[in-house]
């Protein structure tokens, strides 16, 4: 029985092609975005999820606070790992690892040489205790527990050891650093699941002096906090939680910065679940510091929004389009009921016809969702992919949503179909009430404000980022760009010809030594302190280093004052902002105070204007500038900036020059050429790439909406032709009569507007929150918007209804 | 007795006053008859006899089919009596224009969830008896008008009713055509089955044992 009624269903659908299109492209365009949606969503929760006692490892990371402001450091301070390892109450156990830079490891033996080392920590055997790796070679046991011994990674093992067998490998010697020689003591297979610990390179921990990291057993830096410095741990159970939380607690308490300036802040030990490690905690940290990509719950929930929405679009199609569709079907119902056919019997054929067409669409889905994928490849992670949908969790996953939509877009029309009385069609008469049209209409709206709404937030997102990018930062970002010296072996020397090298190109202007550039991502901060009044003021201060040419390269301008008077003389520059925020009414004056930092007393000599530090995002705050005079010997200036000049034709010459001096200094690496408005432009990526999304949530919306009003106009029009042929008869010309078919859409189209226009303010308005600088959301973009939308509708509307009016009198009232 | 209509009458409002569609019909029909339905156009005959295969309802009177009392039945029970021994023939065929010959009537087997070869033995009996065993795989549309009809009556057949109800069988239908229709009821009525139809043509009601005369819902 079931191949007859899918008989009569194919059939049926192959005879009804432009509805049966319209549906089926109107379900396949939300099941596709279901599933691509589906397959990131799942991407993002399958990390690490294989791990042994997963639910019971955690990572202690650092909560700091100060002056009401929060931020956050994956990392630790090293002794708290000292206090681990000699055990703590509720611990089973402890791994602390660090990340490592090697810059270069040579294989003697082949005479291979290896730099740029990436991936690298150092760990010891409580590390492989608590992560089970799959070892090739060597003991996990002992493998890391003497200094100067590393495991490998399969990966890596085999870059390191071309045509070797991993069981060959353990034993070697590789060279690091140039001097330090280490045996390789273990090789282990990388996790085959998505995880992110990419670790490929494990260093034993007592080899930390060797290669002058901070050292767990001596190190006392209580108030150093690096992203580097891992500390992960196994609770014994559930209950230690708790007790592992308080006792961090006091530890935080017992080694507060005593320091005067610090008596305000507080730093706070958390703890992070390692099946949270993905999700970045409550403040979006990427899981480690070798990690490219950080999930969001937030991001999550706005696409699986974006997927609900378009499958619920797809499914308004299809309910509107079927329950039109019925008026034609309520022949074949009569005669079926006659016939013996139970209302159930007719729902069920019913369903079964829409869960055909609903595979049908899963079915084109599963061919369009990789080039769906493609379109957000960009702001994805790179190892994303779609095998999740053809594996059997993706197929079961698939059938439940096919079945779900079948039953939310069939239920209704098959209960309206279903309820056609046969003694109608027996009269030979339809039953011509206006059963369904309520909900139609309901469904038409509820599709068109949220197209409507899709369409305002994306001009709206749209502006927002042509504003941010296009804003005067107060610097110059064309033209303006710099390179970074190596930050390993570089001698003074070296940087010296390099920068008189890079000088010497005749096309580059107000060549300058500094540090990071003026607008950045980057937070380096100090605590200045100012006396006013005898009190003190300790103001937390944005730093900039750079030499007396550097305020010139990007035109910023000083407002009062003067220049530093050399390169590495101790003066300030400070900003306007920091002026007002310690108290000058007129910024000026600051010009000749004395802040302290340390212990030494510095003069501040100039007021330079206030420019963005960071995105927009953020307010201007205060800043200071200052040459070169490093505490710790630590030079500050490591990048040579400059003005490429106005004639941007130039500009790949220039280039190419810079990498000739380059080369002529450090030809071991390689140089890259950072411009400025890149950096700008890249503190808008994620607006960028949710412009990207939301711009294909509209049209795929709007192309929806579309495709169910026309199934709308359809049916009634069909409904109309002869009331149509009376009034021609009567006398109404064609632009009367689609102006008399298009009325009640336009209706329906403006009711859909009013409603949309306060959710996308609302939305835009808590969006638009995350930036301190705002573009207006303006009126006449939300006119724009919904003048857009109405002529869009007028021209799907009027396809339908200049043919109707056009039909011939004759015909349409002679059908009686 | 097949059934038994007493007292039945049937209206509708409009304008605040009660216009009688059926009024007052008291009718016995017993197994084996052959009856015809007549009178002028909105006199109530179809009415009557959709009152009569259970798809319409009526407001006043009783109604006795077999053993059951139909105006006390469910809507669902009323549905199963029908569907065990009624079947209908339309002015305009109403087979299913998406289904073959063959596919048409399977169909009300189908809703009797006879078994699949039970299915195709009775199908393939009634394409036999029919002689249209060449046509079992067209569609409605691939056929003239009175093969059309030929299908229909076939199908209204195929689950061996005790009563076909038919609506001006032969309305849509050229003389020669209708006269074979005609003909074909006859042979039915023969072999036992009850026979109601609704016709406006003298001729054929003449078919029949008995004739009704409808005027304004009333029997005369």
């Amino acid at each position: 029985m079931v191949v007859i009624y899918i008989k009569a269903a194919w059939r049926s659908i192959l005879k009804n092609k432009l509805f049966s299109f319209i549906n089926v492209l109107g379900l396949s365009i939300g099941i596709c975005s279901a599933m691509v949606i589906g397959a990131i969503v799942y991407f993002d929760f399958s990390f690490d999820t294989f791990h042994k006692d997963k639910d019971k490892i955690y990572r202690v990371t650092t909560v700091f606070e100060s002056n009401g402001n929060q931020f956050s450091n994956r990392g630790v301070a090293v002794p708290i790992m000292r206090t681990f390892q000699e055990g703590m109450p509720g611990v089973e156990l402890a791994a602390p690892f660090m990340s490592a830079n090697f810059f270069k490891v040579e294989n003697k033996l082949q005479d291979l040489t290896f730099k740029n080392i990436e991936n690298s920590i150092l760990a010891d055997n409580n590390y492989f205790e608590l992560f089970e790796y799959d070892w090739l070679a060597g003991d996990s046991r002992s493998a890391l527990s003497n200094p100067a011994q590393v495991v490998l990674s399969e990966n890596k093992a085999q870059r390191y050891f071309p045509h070797t067998p991993v069981s060959d490998v353990v034993g070697k010697t590789l060279i690091y650093n140039d001097s330090i020689s280490v045996k390789v003591s273990g090789v282990v297979a990388d996790f085959k699941q998505n995880s992110d610990f990419k670790f490929t390179e494990f260093m034993s921990l007592s080899s930390a002096k060797m290669f002058g990291a901070k050292d767990i057993v001596t190190n006392d830096q209580w108030n150093g906090t690096s992203s580097g410095d891992q500390l992960f741990f196994k609770v014994k159970d559930e209950a230690s939680v708790t007790l592992v939380e308080s006792r961090l607690k006091e530890l935080a308490k017992e080694h507060k910065n005593k320091a005067e300036w610090a008596a305000n802040d507080e730093r706070n030990f958390i703890l992070q679940p390692l099946t949270n490690l993905h999700f970045g905690g409550p403040y979006g940290e990427y899981p480690f510091n070798n990690s490219n990509h950080v999930a969001s719950i937030k991001v999550l929930k706005s696409l699986g929004f974006v997927a609900l929405f378009l499958l619920l679009l797809g499914c308004a199609n299809f309910i509107n389009l079927n329950s039109a569709q019925a008026l034609t079907r309520a022949k074949e119902i009569g005669i079926r009921k006659t016939l013996g056919s139970s209302k159930k019997q007719v729902v069920r054929q019913f369903l079964l016809e829409t869960f055909i067409l609903t595979c049908i669409a899963a079915i084109l889905s599963l061919v369009l969702a990789p080039l769906l994928l493609r379109q957000f490849i960009d702001f994805l992670p790179a190892d994303i992919n779609l095998s999740i949908l053809y594996s059997l969790k993706g197929a079961l996953g698939i059938l439940v949503l096919i079945v779900l939509v079948s039953f939310l877009s069939g239920f209704y029309p098959a209960f309206v179909l279903s309820g056609f009385r046969p003694v109608s069609v027996l009269k030979g008469q339809f039953s011509k009430g206006d059963k369904g049209v309520r909900l139609r209409k309901t469904l038409t709206v509820f599709q068109f404000v949220v197209a409507q709404v899709f369409v305002i937030a994306t001009l709206l997102v749209t502006k927002q980022l042509h504003y941010v990018m296009n804003k005067d930062m107060g610097l110059k970002t064309n033209a303006t760009a710099y390179i970074s010296t190596p930050w390993n072996n570089s001698t003074d020397v070296q940087k010296e010809r390099l920068f008189n090298a890079v000088k010497n190109i005749q096309e580059l202007s107000n060549v300058s030594w500094g540090g990071n550039p003026p607008a950045s991502n980057n937070y380096s901060t100090s605590m200045l302190t100012y006396f006013k009044e005898d009190a003190e003021m300790h103001q937390q201060t944005q730093m900039l280093w750079g030499d007396v040419n550097y305020l010139n390269t990007y035109k910023i301008p000083l407002l009062s004052g003067r220049q530093m008077l050399n390169d590495s003389v101790k003066e300030y520059i400070v900003n306007e902002a920091f002026a007002k925020e310690v108290g000058f009414q007129n910024t000026a004056d600051v010009v000749g105070t004395f802040v302290k930092m340390d212990t030494l007393k510095i003069p501040i000599v100039g007021l330079m204007r206030d420019f963005h530090q960071h995105s927009l995002r953020s307010d201007i705050g205060p800043m200071a500038i200052t040459g070169d005079w490093p505490d710790d010997d630590y030079p500050m200036f490591n990048k040579i900036h400059f003005d490429l000049g106005e004639n941007s034709e130039n500009w790949t010459n220039s280039v190419k020059q810079i990498e000739q001096a380059w080369a002529s200094v450090y030809p071991d690496e390689e140089v890259q050429v950072q411009f400025m408005d890149e950096i700008v432009e890249g503190f808008y990526r994620t607006e960028r790439s949710t412009v990207q999304l939301l711009t294909w949530a509209t049209g795929l919306s709007i192309l929806i909406s579309c495709m169910g009003l026309l199934g709308l106009v359809v049916y009634t029009t069909e409904k109309r032709v002869k009331e149509i042929g009376v009034r021609k008869v009567l006398g109404a010309n064609l632009a009367q009569l689609n102006m008399e078919l298009s009325k009640e859409f336009l209706i329906l189209i403006g009711i859909a507007f009013l409603i949309s226009v306060p959710i996308s303010w609302y939305l835009i308005q808590e969006w638009i929150q995350n930036f301190a600088y705002k573009t207006a959301l303006s009126w006449w973009v939300f006119l724009t918007s919904g003048i857009g939308m109405v002529l869009v509708a007028l021209a799907v509307i009027g396809t339908r209804t200049y043919r109707t009016a056009n039909i011939n009198p004759v015909e349409s009232l002679r059908a009686e | 007795m097949l059934l038994q209509l007493n007292n039945i009458f049937k209206w509708v409002q409009s304008g605040g006053q009660r216009i009688f569609l059926l009024k007052d019909i008291n009718l016995e029909v017993k197994e084996g008859e052959f009856i015809s339905i007549m009178g002028p156009s909105g006199s109530g005959k179809s009415t009557l006899l959709n009152v009569i295969g259970m798809l319409d309802t009526f407001d006043e009177g009783e109604y006795h089919f077999l053993e059951d009392s139909v105006h006390n039945l469910k809507e669902k029970h009323r549905s199963n009596l029908y569907k065990e021994y009624i079947g209908f023939v339309f002015q305009s065929y109403h087979l299913l224009d998406d289904l073959t010959v063959q596919e048409n009537l399977e169909m009300p087997l189908i809703y009797k969830k006879f078994k699949g070869s039970e299915r195709k033995a009775m199908v393939a009996d009634m394409l036999d008896r029919f002689n249209i065993v060449g046509k079992k795989d067209l569609f409605p549309a691939q056929l003239s008008g009175g093969q059309q009809q030929l299908v229909g009556i076939a199908r209204a057949l195929i689950s061996n009713p005790k009563l076909i109800l038919a609506d001006e069988p032969t309305g849509n239908l050229n003389s020669k055509q209708g006269e074979e229709i005609m003909d074909l009821f006859k042979q039915l009525n023969d072999e036992g089955v009850t026979i109601i139809q609704v016709t406006h043509s003298e001729k054929n009601a003449e078919y029949g044992s008995r004739i009704i005369n409808l005027l304004d819902g009333r029997m005369i």
